[in-house]
């Protein structure tokens, strides 16, 4: 296991490296500009010529990338070009609500995935099996800011339950953190517990076929350890893989939803980068989205290989 | 340029009870929150460029502001005097920065030498320097006359930063100014909410009526709204946009059109004919001006929220031109007589600049020229290069909004003038353009100003190059209890409450 992790760890490197010429690269031959937004309307060619030399923009593309590759390897991503907003202090300051919204869609994503799919299992072609496939349907169809909007409208201006927008710290009010993050997190962990019930239908369905399950009913195991002890154990591991990229899925998403609750994650913060083209902002961004993907794919190597010790590397 | 004289005592007092019901006041208490709908950029304003003053205004005062009638009066400054080039501005004493430096001219001189030097401050680029002729008197030197020069000052040519704040590279987030609150970063979250709590050194402690004051940054239209149906704001700044019209018809909120506002119009640049030769012809000009249904486009387009056009000040402007009211009245008939007139009656095509939130206005602008034979290609570019694609010769027209509170001086600056910022082809403007530009500079008083700029309104009119469509006002939504609130001012022309004074609502 040590070895896997080392092994990925080792491959982020010139992963990182390729992402951020490439994200350099295209960002640099966008043909819009971060000095007319700095020096607005009122600009002068000459204001133009003279924060562009500032900002090292008159620099060829290849120095510039050296330049910025050159601090971050010793950890320093360079600031904003809009401020004096550091990237690092930028992108971690915004890391733990991304995350938050994430953790808190996938959770939703499983529970209700999980239960739905087992639902739909254990009747296999009964109203219960049906609603919950009509609802996993529906659940993927449906795109996430839509459905925000619509949770937004019920549950926060017309019954007052939840707040329309914002992110309170869990440190600041553990509470109001839990209301900030539920409907966001319902908007946003809906589709992927679609995805997971469709997947855990059908992997209860193969798996409770199996002799073993039928041995350890006859012998008269209580249904419930049955089901969840023996049969769910097994079926979720190729449910594992699916959560690996529903989870990058949420990572992506969480970026729109951020938009609708008005929420100051990394994605309204990449938003902006990109409208302003603000070149140091986005390759930090982009990294630590690498990062952060990378990171999920370890883990669910690692909870793959602890659930499936066949798939565990030698 | 005439000399003017304004008595420091009548100063005093405009400064003092600028358009506010004020009263003594207790401890400050409660909350305020406002939404911005653009995100906080900087918070040093010689380095500000466009939207986002709601964040300065707590921390920051300018020399002079608007009053409610959209005069300037003094706030740390106590008058005025204007001789040729030389401004000489008396300072408001015993006044200093939250940081417990003292303000004083040479400071002040500081500051203004500092916009000046950055060149960021359309307001400033007529100054040559400023020094502090005594203690408390600052002395600025122009480059030209300028009477818009205390116009400028109100705004961010004219906000005071602490000397130490101007020596702190980072000062785009630790703002240090005389005004009622000062910046909490503590309290504050990157990206999401700005917290300003009372001065304890407020040289006016009257004035200071909140415990706390937010600036959210909410940029969606959509989210700004549940949270101002919500409750969770108390007031926030919209466009022209659906959600501003739902505001509008809401129950319970407030859509408050506040002085001034954004008048889109559409720029022939290439009116000598280089690219397009149809534009040298006024027929061509006039009957487009005459194809643009204005009603409906207000309708369809800016969802009712704005007001037909057709010269660059809005009424109760003082450079307002009455007699220009329908001057362009959507008639096809006409518009078609004109082009027949011309000397391109079989219509002609030409590419239009467009960035998206635009795009819906000109398919708009496209349908009516269609009419008349005109095709208006519509060219997509990337968002934020409008205005650098307008100053270059890569389009023969553009269209742009102009702020109608902007003194009328920076008209000719920017489009008349042949060096003007957005006359790419460089083409000489007739005589009697000039001689009312100039003339609208050798006074400083409004009234002597006014009937010349309403003249050159009268004179754009008729040479046809700019087409103005319609004015969007500053639209700023409020809840029924902001409404409610006595101390709520919208400053004048800008999209922001102001601070002195203002109490919570509850």
């Amino acid at each position: 296991m040590l070895k896997l992790i080392v092994q990925r760890l080792l491959a982020l490197v010139p992963l990182l490296f390729i992402v951020s010429v490439l994200t350099f690269s295209f960002t640099s031959l966008l043909p819009s500009d971060p000095v007319d937004l700095i020096i607005g309307d009122a600009g002068t060619q000459q204001q133009y010529e003279m924060v562009r030399e500032r900002l090292g923009l008159n620099e060829p593309v290849h120095l510039r990338y050296l330049q910025w590759l050159g601090r971050a390897v010793q950890g320093d991503l360079g600031s904003s070009f809009f401020n004096s907003v550091s990237v690092m202090g930028a992108v971690m300051q915004r890391l733990p609500v991304t995350l938050s919204l994430t953790a808190m869609s996938a959770l939703i994503a499983i529970l209700i995935g999980v239960a739905a799919g087992v639902a739909a299992a254990l009747r296999p072609r009964s109203w219960v099996d049906r609603f919950a496939t009509l609802g996993a349907t529906f659940g993927q169809a449906v795109p996430n800011f839509w459905f925000g909007l619509i949770l937004v409208a019920i549950f926060a201006v017309n019954l007052r339950w939840f707040p329309a927008t914002g992110f309170t710290p869990l440190t600041e009010s553990p509470w109001e953190w839990l209301r900030s993050v539920i409907l966001p997190s319902i908007a946003l962990g809906t589709s992927s517990s679609a995805a997971i019930a469709r997947q855990v239908r059908s992997a209860m369905v193969g798996v409770l076929q199996q002799d073993y399950i039928r041995a350890a009913r006859a012998q008269g195991l209580p249904f419930r350890r049955v089901i969840f002890r023996h049969a769910l154990t097994n079926a979720l591991v190729p449910v594992v893989a699916v959560l690996s990229f529903q989870i990058t899925v949420l990572l992506g998403g969480a970026l729109i939803v951020e938009q609708v609750f008005a929420i100051n994650g990394l994605g309204t913060l990449a938003i902006a980068a990109v409208r302003q083209q603000d070149i140091p902002m986005l390759q930090g961004l982009v990294l630590v989205m690498v990062g952060l993907v990378v990171t999920v794919q370890l883990a669910t190597d690692i909870l793959y290989g602890l659930l499936n010790p066949k798939a565990r590397p030698s | 340029m005439r000399t003017l004289i304004r008595s420091s005592i009548l100063s005093l007092a405009l400064g003092a009870g600028l358009g506010l019901a004020t009263v003594a006041q207790a401890e400050p208490s409660g909350t305020f929150k406002y939404a911005e709908q653009v995100k906080l950029i900087t918070m040093d304003p010689q380095q500000q460029s466009g939207s986002g003053v709601p964040y300065l205004r707590p921390v920051y005062e300018s020399l002079f502001e608007k009053a409610a009638d959209g005069t300037a009066v003094p706030l740390l400054a106590t008058g005025y005097e204007i001789d040729g080039l030389n401004v000489t501005i008396p300072l408001r004493e015993g006044v200093s920065f939250s940081n417990g430096e003292a303000f004083n001219a040479e400071v002040a001189a500081a500051n203004i030498n500092r916009g000046v030097k950055l060149g960021i401050i359309e307001g400033l680029k007529t100054v040559e320097s400023a020094e502090a002729a005594d203690e408390y008197t600052l002395r600025i030197t122009l480059k030209e006359p300028d009477p818009a020069i205390i116009d400028s000052l109100c705004y961010t040519g004219g906000m005071m930063l602490a000397p130490a704040a101007m020596a702190d590279p980072t000062i785009d987030r630790n703002p240090v100014g005389t005004g009622p609150y000062v910046h909490s970063k503590d309290q504050s979250r990157e990206g999401e909410v700005q917290v300003y709590t009372p001065n304890p050194t407020y040289w006016d402690k009257d004035m200071i009526g909140l415990a706390r004051y937010e600036v959210w940054e909410i940029p969606d239209d959509t989210a700004r709204l549940n949270a101002l149906k919500t409750g969770q704001i108390d007031a926030g700044n919209w466009l022209a946009n659906p959600q501003a019209a739902i505001i509008d018809r809401t129950a319970g909120l407030k859509l408050i059109r506040n002085t001034g506002g954004l008048n889109y119009h559409v720029i022939i640049s290439d009116r000598e004919g280089t690219m397009v030769p149809a534009f040298a012809d006024r027929n061509v000009r006039l009957a487009m001006a005459h194809a643009i249904d204005r009603a409906a486009f207000g309708k369809a387009v800016l969802f009712g929220l704005s007001e037909d056009s057709y010269q660059p000040y809005a009424k109760g402007n003082w450079a307002y031109n009455p007699d220009l009211e329908g001057v362009y009245a959507y008639d096809l008939d006409k518009a078609k007589e004109y082009m027949a007139k011309s000397a391109f009656p079989d219509g002609f095509s030409f590419d239009m600049p467009s960035i998206p939130v635009y795009q819906s206005r000109l398919e708009a602008l496209a349908g009516f020229f269609k009419e008349i034979g005109i095709t208006m290609n519509i060219a997509p570019v990337e968002p934020g290069t409008l205005a650098r694609r307008s100053r270059t010769t890569d389009f023969p027209a553009t269209n742009l909004v102009w702020n109608t509170n902007t003194d009328p001086k920076f008209l000719a600056l920017r489009y008349i003038y042949e060096d003007a910022n957005y006359n790419p082809f460089k083409v000489k403007p007739s005589e009697e353009l000039l001689a009312l530009a100039e003339a609208g500079l050798e006074s400083v008083e409004n009234s002597v100003r006014g009937p010349i700029y309403q003249k050159m309104a009268a004179k754009l009119a008729d040479e046809a190059f700019l087409i103005f469509v319609a004015n969007s006002p500053i639209l700023i939504g409020a809840s029924e209890k902001t409404d409610a609130n006595p101390t709520v001012v919208y400053r004048y022309g800008e999209d922001s409450i102001n601070l002195r004074g203002l109490k919570a609502n509850d």
